[in-house]
């Protein structure tokens, strides 16, 4: 069903009209990051005079960006890495293996979905101080896993479920134990769902602020994105300067965005169709 | 190194050993694989929900610990900016309609294929990838008294609007900033929908002359009920609990409390307050509010547990 003529601008109009309205703050944030402060507060609808990174670069060696990005990769890295082991075991077994109380126990962890980190913030705090994991790396690697794993493992059992089953018998046949089904044919079939799965992952760890806020409680242990929040008091006169900075942080992900767009959406959609 | 006669003598007790530790690795194999990601649900997710349920009926400070039944509760009811944080939920529920309609009506467009489409599916999408932090700093700029929305508008001789300034704006300020910046996800859900959508059915409504609104009507909106259900549930948990980082760098809940959320709320009354059984209080309403929005959910989990 295609609509022709008239019907076709009524529709691109308006859809045009919001693509721009999306777009735009980012596009102006961008020129005004290119922007000296007295350019930005003599017009700040202008153009920039010319092309220039020096905000940006400035905003990097003032604002120790540097070490919340090596906090967060860190971080992000080991709860993905874990979240994928995790998640793609529990995965294989939930939708390609019978044992007893597999429905149950697949609900549980489905039920977890439903617990939000808002919730179990307090008694997590406490535990984690009483652990000695408060303001660690592998503290708040931990606390990604239990609040990712439980959408991990959802897609994964979905992702799997896809594999045909007999692939698994033939493997049998030839002598492959369980485990071995996993390392041979489960994780290289899954690249495709794993590369999904953990770009999701890793957006999800390296955007969150209200988890890494309550764990990180040193400066020098924050993450970008708490960076970023610090940002503001510390630029609050030089807009320019504060959105070179939010520039810096936001670059990984729009690499990644532009790099993985089918990735990111293929995972999205996994969790809401095959649902 | 075993002796041929040894080798004659007993190929039938290995072979039976074979067997059984075969049939043992069949059981043991899926607890193995199944056993860690448990161990970490419930020791960090199901554990502490249930030492939170336990540790808001106890009490605060110098009553640390003890129990003081439904007082934190009842504290709770009494506490303007907790009421302010349940009546913003309001007026997200009010917002809901909106958030579901505009990414549905896009998709239904995207769908009858305009040109362009990827490219507009790629540009709506992309703001939900962006961190709320980085997009409450876009905004920050973006609002700000004498940013370039009041400048803009400005020149269309309107009068400057204090967008995260005034009590009564800011909190309309956060939550449309908060679907400018989500609705690209309900959009894609929506597509994948019209992905399972019937092709037939639309033939039939066009052979039957049906125009564009009555086919949305009766083909479309009955075929993508389901759809709708997941997008209405996922966007309300989304504004529950996916506003934190907005609110903390947009208006830091202020003015005067005015953009309390619950789980902003839970947050100040765990670190600045220091009233952590106060805050676990707080954090059981918003579980039971998110509860009664998942409901809605278990329909969907039961249809994957029965394809399990």
């Amino acid at each position: 069903m295609r609509e022709r003529g008239f019907g076709r601008w009524v529709v691109a109009v308006p859809m045009c009209l919001l693509a721009l309205a999306t777009i735009y703050p980012m596009l102006f944030t961008l020129n005004v990051a290119m922007k000296s402060r007295r350019e930005y507060v003599l017009n700040q609808f202008s153009l920039a005079d010319h092309l220039t990174a020096a905000n940006i670069a400035d905003a990097w060696n003032t604002s120790g960006l540097g070490r919340y990005t090596f906090n967060s990769v860190v971080v992000t890295l080991g709860a993905v890495t874990l979240l994928l082991l995790l998640g793609s075991m529990a995965g294989f077994a939930f939708s390609q293996l019978t044992f007893w109380g597999r429905k149950w126990l697949f609900l549980v962890c489905l039920g977890a979905l439903m617990i939000p980190f808002q919730v179990i913030m307090v008694p997590f705090f406490r535990v984690l101080g009483q652990t000695g994991l408060l303001d660690t790396h592998l503290g708040l690697i931990l606390a990604y896993t239990g609040q990712f794993l439980p959408f991990t493992i959802f897609l994964m059992t979905s992702f799997y479920s896809r594999i045909p089953a007999e692939v698994i018998e033939a493997a049998r046949v030839d002598g492959s134990t369980t485990l071995g089904v996993y390392r041979r044919i489960m994780l290289p079939l899954g690249r495709p769902a794993l590369l999904s799965v953990g770009i999701l992952n890793a957006l999800f760890c390296w955007n969150d602020v209200l988890i890494s806020l309550l764990v990180m409680q040193s400066e020098q242990n924050r993450t970008l994105m708490v960076g970023v929040t610090a940002l503001r008091g510390q630029y609050s006169d030089n807009i320019p300067l504060f959105a070179g900075g939010v520039l810096v942080a936001a670059l990984p992900v729009i690499a990644i965005y532009l790099f993985f767009q089918r990735q990111i959406t293929d995972g999205v959609t996994a969790g809401s169709t095959k649902g | 190194m075993t002796s041929a006669g040894e080798a004659i003598t007993t190929p039938r007790r290995t072979t039976a050993r074979v067997r059984r530790w075969h049939i043992s690795e069949h059981k043991l194999a899926p607890l193995v694989l199944v056993t860690p990601a448990l161990l970490v649900i419930v020791g960090l997710r199901i554990v502490p929900l249930i030492l939170g349920a336990q540790y808001s009926l106890t009490g605060d400070g110098a009553r640390n610990g003890m129990f003081v039944g439904l007082g934190n509760y009842r504290a709770l009811a009494g506490d303007p900016v907790f009421r302010t944080a349940i009546k913003n939920v309001g007026l997200l529920f009010v917002a809901l309609p909106v958030a579901v309609a505009v990414p549905g009506i896009l998709a239904t467009f995207l769908f009858l294929k305009v040109p362009g489409h990827r490219f507009y599916r790629s540009v709506y999408f992309f703001p939900v990838v962006l961190s709320p932090v980085i997009i409450g700093a876009i905004f920050n700029i973006l609002l700000s008294y004498d940013g370039p929305l009041n400048q803009g508008l400005g020149k269309l001789g309107i009068g400057p609007v204090d967008w995260l300034g005034n009590s009564h704006v800011a909190i309309f300020s956060v939550i449309g900033v908060h679907i400018w910046a989500t609705f690209g996800m309900a959009l894609v859900i929506f597509m994948a929908g019209f992905s399972t959508l019937d092709q037939s059915l639309l033939d039939a409504a066009r052979c039957d002359g049906a125009n564009l609104p009555q086919t949305i009507r009766h083909v479309v909106v009955p075929e993508l009920s389901r759809t709708i259900q997941f997008v209405f549930v996922t966007t309300m948990i989304g504004m529950l609990t996916g506003m934190f980082g907005l609110v903390y760098v947009m208006t830091a809940g202020g003015p005067g409390g005015a953009t309390y959320l619950p789980e902003f709320y839970v947050w100040v009354t765990q670190g600045q307050m220091n009233s952590p059984a106060l805050a676990s209080a707080a954090s059981m309403v918003l579980f039971v509010l998110m509860l009664v929005v998942g409901l809605a959910q278990i329909r969907l989990i039961k249809r994957v547990t029965k394809e399990v």
